[in-house]
């Protein structure tokens, strides 16, 4: 069987996260841990049922935060690297504001925001976006940059004009590195926006209700809503990556898709 | 006639390297001429002033009689590399310098379909660069090549990095698609068996400083068939050839 059938695509990751599932759960049994100390799998699943319809509309709103920020910052991105890529002035000027933006820790960076921004869903739109934009510029910025050298050469050969080689050579390229990047992006996305959360919310929010569940002891429930954290995250990830299947067929497929509408070679 | 290409007086030089020495040579329209030299010897750097990348300090270039010294857009390249696009189709890649300077059209799009029916292609339309062996890859990379109908080709050791099998298939191939296109084709290679099998002319090149030092008129009959190869004409050919490297790379 091919290793890219979609049974073994879908199959083998699910395996392995039930995998960590069955580990967890051997060591609290193992162990005998108490479930206000550390739940076992089943009793943190168990608080997530529990709390479902308190806890889905606030799932939401993690879902509409980081969908925003991570637009914002994807686009904040890419077009920074392609900015940065049309001349070394500006690429000098911004590379380092770009690695300085990252070396701030962000936890620190968000009590100010929320003072500038107030407690609205706007000071963890920016904190999404402040992390997405920057693995989506710097592999954009890598894409642009690694365009062989020999194929701007015959581009320029056949007469190739500035424009035209930017849309169809050096833009393309950086299809495939900036789906890494927003790849990297959309598994820190939800923390970003639980870290704006933390610190800007009242109780209405997954972190929120997390603390309170933490404060009154409710273990299994602070659990379950970490595991719904990451539940949001690898949606993000299987999200990019079927756009990222979708979209540039050429490293999956040998012949063009043809569809019934698309126009036909001959 | 005016001569297809004709190159007076080329200079060029790198800090303190002279790349080509005064270089002049003239190519007529349906010509096929091969330069063959060892590393260094000024090829590319001759190849980069006739297609306009790089501008000669001294002399001019001229095609059809019209100056182009310095200028691209003129002429037909293609690389030992492919440099297939890997998201384009078959088709898609043929007509990359009609996308690269105005836009595909209906036109352009047939007549690549057409090229890569007519030269061994036909059942690889659709298909990305990545599914294709090395050799169909260079078959599409000449494709393109004509495809911006330029009747000057530069052909920068296209069969570089082919098997010997593969490359002997190529060559054939290349004399066919030649004869039927009635294009010029300046070759340059470092394969002296390849040069004598595809040329009306030899130009051979010694470096230090680039130049052109000696010139062979190739006179056997045409369809050119493997048989040749083996044949006492074209052994003479080669050891001239032979000797002329062999006494520069001496030097």
């Amino acid at each position: 069987m091919n290793w890219r059938t979609p049974a073994r695509v879908v199959l083998i990751p699910v395996v392995s996260i039930l995998l960590v599932f069955l580990v967890w759960d051997l060591i609290i049994r193992i162990f005998n841990v108490e479930p206000f100390v550390a739940p076992s799998p089943g009793e943190a699943l168990g608080a997530l049922r529990d709390n479902w319809s308190t806890l889905w509309p606030l799932a939401i709103e993690t879902i509409r935060e980081t969908t925003y920020g991570f637009v914002l910052g994807a686009v904040l991105g890419f077009v920074l690297a392609v900015a940065m890529a049309q001349t070394r002035i500006v690429q000098g000027l911004v590379y380092p504001v770009l690695i300085s933006s990252q070396a701030v820790p962000i936890i620190a960076i968000a009590a100010p925001l929320v003072i500038l921004l107030g407690f609205g869903i706007w000071p963890k739109i920016v904190i999404v976006a402040w992390i997405v934009f920057f693995p989506v510029a710097v592999s954009v910025l890598d894409g642009l940059a690694n365009v062989d050298e020999d194929l701007l050469k015959l581009a320029h050969v056949m007469g190739g004009t500035r424009s035209r080689v930017f849309l169809k050579i050096r833009l393309p390229a950086t299809v495939s590195p900036l789906y890494s990047g927003l790849k990297i992006g959309a598994t820190y996305a939800v923390t970003g926006a639980i870290i704006g959360e933390l610190v800007a919310s009242t109780g209405d929010s997954l972190a929120g209700f997390q603390r309170n569940a933490n404060s009154s002891l409710d273990t299994p429930a602070v659990w379950g809503t970490t595991i719904l954290m990451t539940a949001i995250g690898i949606g993000w990830f299987l999200l990019v990556m079927t756009f990222e299947r979708l979209t540039t067929p050429w490293r999956t497929r040998n012949t063009v898709r043809r569809l019934p509408f698309s126009r036909r070679t001959d | 006639m005016t001569a297809k290409l004709a190159v007076n007086e080329c200079t060029k030089t790198f800090g303190a390297t002279v790349a080509l020495a005064p270089t002049t040579l003239a190519i007529e329209p349906g010509e096929f001429v091969s330069l063959v030299g060892p590393s260094g010897c000024g090829k590319s750097t001759l190849f980069n002033v006739v297609s306009g990348l790089l501008r000669p300090d001294n002399g001019r270039v001229e095609i059809d009689g019209v100056d182009v010294t310095g200028h691209s857009g003129h002429v037909g390249y293609m690389l030992q590399k492919d440099l297939l696009i890997p998201w384009r189709s078959v088709v898609d890649n043929i007509t990359l310098g009609a996308a690269l300077t105005r836009g595909v059209t209906k036109a352009d799009r047939s007549q690549a379909v057409d090229f890569a029916r007519r030269y061994g292609l036909g059942d690889f339309l659709d298909h990305y660069p990545h599914a294709l062996s090395g050799g169909m890859r260079q078959r599409v990379a000449l494709m393109r090549t004509l495809a911006t109908n330029h009747d000057l080709l530069l052909l920068d050791e296209p069969f570089g990095a082919l098997d010997s099998q593969t490359r002997l298939e190529m060559q054939q191939w290349l004399l066919e698609v030649w004869s039927e296109t009635q294009r010029t084709v300046l070759f340059v290679t470092h394969d002296v068996d390849e040069s004598i099998f595809l040329s009306d002319r030899i130009l051979v090149m010694s470096p230090r400083p680039g130049r052109i030092v000696s010139e062979l008129v190739v006179n056997l009959p045409r369809p050119r068939t493997l048989q040749q190869m083996t044949e006492p004409d074209f052994i003479a050919v080669k050891r001239q050839i032979l000797d002329l490297l062999h006494g520069t790379v001496t030097v």
